[in-house]
């Protein structure tokens, strides 16, 4: 392997890693709320976190760079006081996957917690347990197995994960080209056995994430 | 004796309304009703997993829920103990743990204690490491008391405790939960919709209908005594008739129906009495109807009261009884579609009186069997 290739695969490692353990940080809490609760603009929630897996990847990467890039409505303030940008760095990368991966959590978790009688956490309620900790003890561990299976999910996406990454982030050898990126500059600089290499890896990865999300889903049946 | 439970409250939901006043002592209150008259609704003000729209709910003197002054105890500080319609026993958690989940807050070997003392006093000191799934569906109903019982309730609550069972589960169950509340002599409020669990499990049954309370009353006095003809028809009741009043005083009723003159006893507690000739509505349980014997000699109208004669129309096996089906004789049609009073007799007086072949017979109904119903 040239040290590109290996670069691409450790920094898609690394991007796929934090984006999954952003997910849940962020995405769990989410879909507990989103299952449980009623509140105004939930509607609204659901819908802008459900956006990413309808829109196409570029338009998502192009509303990041509206919000995030120096001239964004967030980035441009934190530009201007600090001189850094998250664009074109390979946190850029972290954020593209992390929102492009949400929406596989949100709705497969949301479901999970949705799947959990609500009359086991009103029996933890009448037994003194608070909100919070009957989350914890009892909604949580029943809907252990669909969480996980998102969070499979959410990895193998933001493993995957391309056209946002690539809006927000760029094409920079050895800072933010992942894998996806490194097939595709491969493949238009004629570099095939390069391309097919990092294929059969991505290929491979997705066949192990389909097992295991399968048999997840099925032993939370 | 003083109420240890008063409940005065009103609730709107999208397309329902519950407006339900009642009280009862210790011992069993069962809220009694078909499905869908808030019975569940009830249970969950009490225990504080919704809020009523307003109103009252006091227990053992302490004020769980004020609208008036503002006072909503949370679920969490009312130790109301819930057992929940399938029982909601947590599947990943073992026997013991279920059991002594609610005991969290006290010191580690107090809890087991607590837990081990419940689990043998309900016959389940072998089964603390199963979980759920593994058990029987009575086991399951005890560890839900179980579970109820160890955070020692100032009030437990049952809904539909025994409608996950199976039929020949139920009866077993309804007995040995009966001995259950009485031995624990915690005060509880179950949910039925079926009379015969009601009757057996309570000292008290209130009785609901469309979001409203028809009657709370002790249980036999509900038996004898429905408020009206629509607690009768709510509580099953058969043959529920309607004839017109001759005569009414303190102690008797005279009404007349389907050509014949009935007397029936008057409750001298409640003194109802209607006008001559007002409608009047009234029971007879198809058990308190006596066929006249024909090997004893002719009837004596004097012995027997309210002497009627009809045809068999019809008659079901019912196992341990057969209930017959008679038509009266006399112009008119039959009170009931194509029969007057269903009455209800044990096997062997079916099989002695061969009613099978012989189907014309003579009855009596002694007043006191004649169950005036208040309009």
């Amino acid at each position: 392997m040239s040290p590109d290739t290996t670069d691409a695969l450790l920094l898609s490692l690394r991007v796929a890693a934090l984006a999954t353990a952003l997910n849940a940080g962020l995405g769990i809490p989410l879909a507990y709320v989103l299952a449980r609760r009623r509140f105004r603009g939930r509607g609204l929630v659901d819908l802008v976190t459900t956006l990413p897996l309808i829109l196409p990847p570029t338009v998502t990467g192009y509303y990041l760079i509206v919000l995030l890039g120096r001239r964004g409505w967030l980035g441009g303030p934190l530009y201007q006081l600090t001189g850094w940008s998250v664009a074109f760095t390979w946190y850029a990368a972290v954020v593209a996957a992390t929102v492009m991966a949400l929406p596989l959590l949100v709705r497969t978790a949301k479901a999970a917690f949705e799947s959990v009688d609500r009359d086991l956490e009103r029996a933890a309620y009448t037994l003194g347990r608070s909100e919070l900790r009957t989350a914890v003890e009892v909604t949580l561990p029943l809907a252990r197995n669909g969480i996980l299976a998102g969070l499979v999910l959410a990895f193998a996406r933001a493993l995957g994960e391309f056209g946002a990454t690539l809006m927000l982030a760029g094409n920079i050898p050895g800072r933010t080209t992942t894998v996806p990126l490194a097939i595709y500059t491969a493949v238009q600089t004629g570099e095939d056995p390069t391309a097919l290499l990092l294929v059969g890896i991505l290929t491979a990865l997705s066949c192990v994430v389909i097992v295991v999300a399968n048999q997840l889903g099925a032993r939370a049946t | 004796m003083t109420d240890r439970l008063e409940v005065a409250i009103t609730l709107n939901v999208p397309g329902f309304t519950l407006d339900v006043a009642w009280s009862a002592g210790s011992g069993v209150a069962v809220l009694f009703g078909p499905s869908g008259a808030g019975k569940t609704l009830t249970l969950q003000c009490l225990a504080g997993l919704l809020r009523p729209t307003a109103g009252r709910i006091v227990v053992d003197g302490r004020v769980f829920f004020d609208s008036a002054a503002g006072v909503n105890l949370p679920a969490q500080a009312r130790r109301i103990g819930y057992v929940f319609q399938g029982y909601a026993l947590f599947p990943h958690l073992s026997v013991a743990e279920n059991v002594g989940f609610g005991l969290r807050d006290r010191p580690r070997a107090e809890r087991e204690a607590r837990t081990a003392e419940v689990l043998g006093r309900l016959g389940l000191a072998d089964l603390g490491a199963r979980l759920p799934r593994e058990l029987s569906g009575g086991q399951r109903q005890r560890v839900a008391l179980g579970r109820a019982l160890a955070i020692d309730p100032a009030l437990l609550l049952l809904d539909e405790p025994l409608s996950a069972l199976d039929a020949p589960l139920r009866r077993t169950l309804r007995d040995e939960l009966r001995a259950l509340l009485h031995d624990w002599r915690t005060a509880a409020v179950v949910v039925t919709h079926d009379f015969t669990e009601a009757y057996r499990l309570a000292d008290r049954i209130v009785v609901y209908d469309a979001g409203r309370v028809v009657q709370a009353a002790p249980r036999s006095e509900l038996l004898w005594q429905p408020a009206s003809e629509s607690v009768a028809r709510i509580m099953g009741v058969r043959n529920v008739l309607h004839g017109t009043v001759v005569k009414a005083t303190p102690d008797r009723i005279q009404l007349r129906w389907r050509g014949q003159l009935l007397e029936a006893v008057n409750s001298p507690s409640r003194s109802y009495l209607p006008a001559a000739d007002s409608p009047i509505a009234f029971f007879v349980r198809p058990e308190y109807v006596r066929l006249i014997r024909k090997d004893r000699g002719a009837a004596d109208p004097a012995h027997h009261m309210n002497l009627m004669e009809g045809t068999v129309v019809g008659d079901e096996d019912f196992g341990t009884t057969w209930s017959l089906r008679i038509r009266l004789d006399g112009p008119g049609a039959p009170a009931q579609g194509a029969y007057d009073v269903e009455v209800e007799v044990p096997h062997l007086v079916y099989e002695i009186l061969e009613i099978d072949r012989d189907r014309r017979w003579q009855f009596s109904i002694h007043r006191g069997s004649i169950h005036v119903l208040p309009a």
